[in-house]
């Protein structure tokens, strides 16, 4: 039987992958991809938790966050593809006008 | 549900709609004056805000308008107008789409005005990233400029980050309690005697106040802020570190107070907030020392103010919450007076280094006065707002000396980041009167006379008489400030 404990694991591991994918890695799709993993995380964790407690509000909340991630990542993708235009490159380490 | 309690919050949303249609028929070189549409409808809203303090509390599911709240609705929707105004200012410098920036910080103005009501977790998210996807377009406004589009980019992936820490705060919150609304959680928490439940409960109260922290610029969330600061369009700028820090800190405020009570007598709460406020402050005046892009020593210098408010926060009462608001009202006219100055003066040159202020004081005297007015209010020195907006925090916290250990250590922290930062901000006033603009360049700096644009001068003009007004006669400030936290921590408890 498949309880509350196996999802919320799955959970954690989507999160820590996300954090770290977001961590290591250079390039802004991939990182914006681990931001997105981050989010589901929460939305799985959410849906866990609401069908264990018989309470809706949690699966409201995912739908909350389902549509704001898809603004974000609208806005996102559009900033990441400016950036490509003007210095036909994704990698955060090239993003270095500024300095102290 | 009653529409009428939000209809200041849903105004402010149909007036940036409102702008979008009326750009449709405006033709190209009138567009400009739309801000003065804005200006005027926000003026109405800050009108219509006083209309409804007295009306005593009302709370719809999730959402309470409060005299909290209406005092940080005021207090957004005066930030917005002085921020409109600076952009009208600004104007000249945008290639394209202003009309698109008035709206957008409408937007965004929107967004703070719910977020000052929020008191469930729903709303709570909902309202931070209304703030946050708006100002990731906001600084990344000049997309012509490599340095706003770059900041924009670190604003979204840093802000993105930390939201997604908060989701899974509020996941975490709602796992432990299964309520979303701040009252029933606080609820469920008291009564919740499991320890898995309570260490799941603190867990997700901790990921949600990092996610807010992001939003006040608190170490250790504030890596983003010197050059989202410097790379993002001045009037953008002057709204971050006003309206946006502002938002996080009623949120932070509220979710404490409402949401927490069950954690008031952990000795862990207040440990961590004092020693990120510590921490914060030490931080922000020590990066300002050396620093001579004048947007990056304001965004240092707004590092540390986020830690002196923290500070009222770690006492967790009324009397602490009430110096928190006072310090943001004198705080929010000395920043926008500092950006306004900086916004015209940085324009002539294209440079934003601390040499360009030189004699500034036979160039333009109002701009002068203005700036290093509000560079002594922001060092907190008699008799302007900042200076009492400082000494009620300290003295918030003093009096709580006692009940909590290890706050003397906190103090001692605040009291050497005051110090240090009278050196970085006599700095930029030494440099506007005796300034003998840059060694290594030949020419002597410029002494003709500098045009402030007719918006700026109102700007300027306001934040003034904000600063003195404040600073000289606080009563009336101070009493709506302790009237909106007057039944903050203790109602709930």
């Amino acid at each position: 039987m498949i309880g509350l404990e196996h999802y919320l694991i799955v959970s954690v591991v989507l999160f820590c992958l996300g954090l770290l994918g977001l961590i290591i890695r250079r390039n802004l799709i991939v990182m914006y991809m681990g931001l997105e993993l981050m989010l589901n995380a929460a939305n799985l964790a959410l849906v866990a938790f609401s069908h264990y407690r018989n309470n809706l509000d949690g699966q409201i909340m995912v739908f909350f966050i389902i549509t704001v991630a898809a603004a974000e990542v609208a806005v996102g993708l559009a900033l990441i593809v400016a950036l490509y235009r003007k210095r036909q490159t994704n990698d955060v380490n090239d993003l270095t006008s500024m300095k102290l | 549900m009653d529409l009428s309690l939000i209809s200041l919050e849903v105004g402010v949303a149909l007036l940036g709609l409102l702008i979008l249609l009326i750009d449709l028929w405006t033709p190209e070189e009138r567009k400009k004056h739309l801000g003065w549409l804005a200006t005027g409808g926000l003026a109405a809203v800050f009108c219509y805000s006083f209309s409804t303090f007295d009306q005593g509390d009302a709370i719809i599911n999730g959402y309470s308008k409060d005299a909290l709240a209406v005092y940080f609705q005021g207090f957004f929707v005066m930030a917005a107008i002085l921020v409109v105004l600076l952009t009208m200012s600004y104007a000249p410098r945008i290639r394209s789409g202003i009309s698109e920036l008035y709206a957008l910080t409408c937007f965004a103005l929107a967004g703070m005005t719910f977020a000052a009501g929020a008191s469930s977790l729903v709303m709570l998210f909902a309202a931070v990233e209304l703030i946050t996807i708006t100002f990731y377009v906001l600084t990344s406004f000049e997309r012509h400029r490599l340095r706003s589009l770059e900041s924009g980019i670190k604003y979204l992936i840093l802000g993105a980050a930390s939201s997604a820490i908060m989701v899974f705060g509020i996941a975490l919150i709602y796992g432990s309690t299964g309520a979303l609304d701040y009252h029933e959680i606080n609820r469920a928490a008291l009564a919740s005697t499991e320890q898995p439940m309570q260490l799941l409960f603190q867990l997700g109260v901790i990921m949600v106040l990092s996610g807010l922290a992001f939003k006040l610029a608190a170490v250790p969330f504030q890596l983003w802020v010197p050059d989202v600061y410097q790379g993002a369009p001045t009037p953008v700028t002057a709204f971050l570190s006003s309206g946006s820090k502002a938002a996080g800190i009623v949120l932070m405020l509220r979710l404490l107070a409402e949401a927490c009570p069950s954690l008031m007598d952990e000795e862990w709460l207040r440990q961590l907030l004092g020693l990120m406020a510590a921490a914060t402050i030490l931080y922000g005046s020590l990066c300002a020392l050396r620093q001579r892009n004048l947007k990056r020593l304001l965004g240092y210098s707004s590092i540390a103010s986020a830690g002196y408010v923290l500070l009222g926060l770690v006492v967790l009462n009324n009397t602490g919450a009430q110096a928190v608001l006072f310090y943001l009202a004198g705080y929010i006219f000395a920043v926008l007076a500092a950006f306004t100055v900086i916004s015209v003066v940085s324009e002539e040159s294209d440079d934003e280094d601390i040499s360009i202020l030189a004699n500034l004081h036979q160039r333009s005297p109002l701009m002068a006065v203005a700036l290093t007015l509000s560079i002594v209010s922001l060092a907190g020195i008699p008799p302007l707002a900042g200076f009492l907006g400082k000494f009620t925090l300290l003295r918030a916290v003093f009096e709580a000396m006692e009940t909590i250990p290890g706050l003397p250590w906190i103090i001692g922290a605040a009291m050497i980041g005051v110090v240090i930062s009278l050196y970085y901000y006599f700095g930029v006033i030494r440099e506007i009167y005796w300034g003998t603009g840059r060694f290594w360049e030949e020419k002597k700096p410029s002494t003709e006379p500098l045009d402030c644009p007719r918006t700026a001068e109102i700007v300027l003009l306001m934040c003034l008489f904000g600063l003195i007004g404040l600073g000289l006669f606080p009563e009336p400030m101070l009493s709506l400030a302790g009237e909106a936290t007057s039944n903050l921590f203790s109602a709930s408890r």
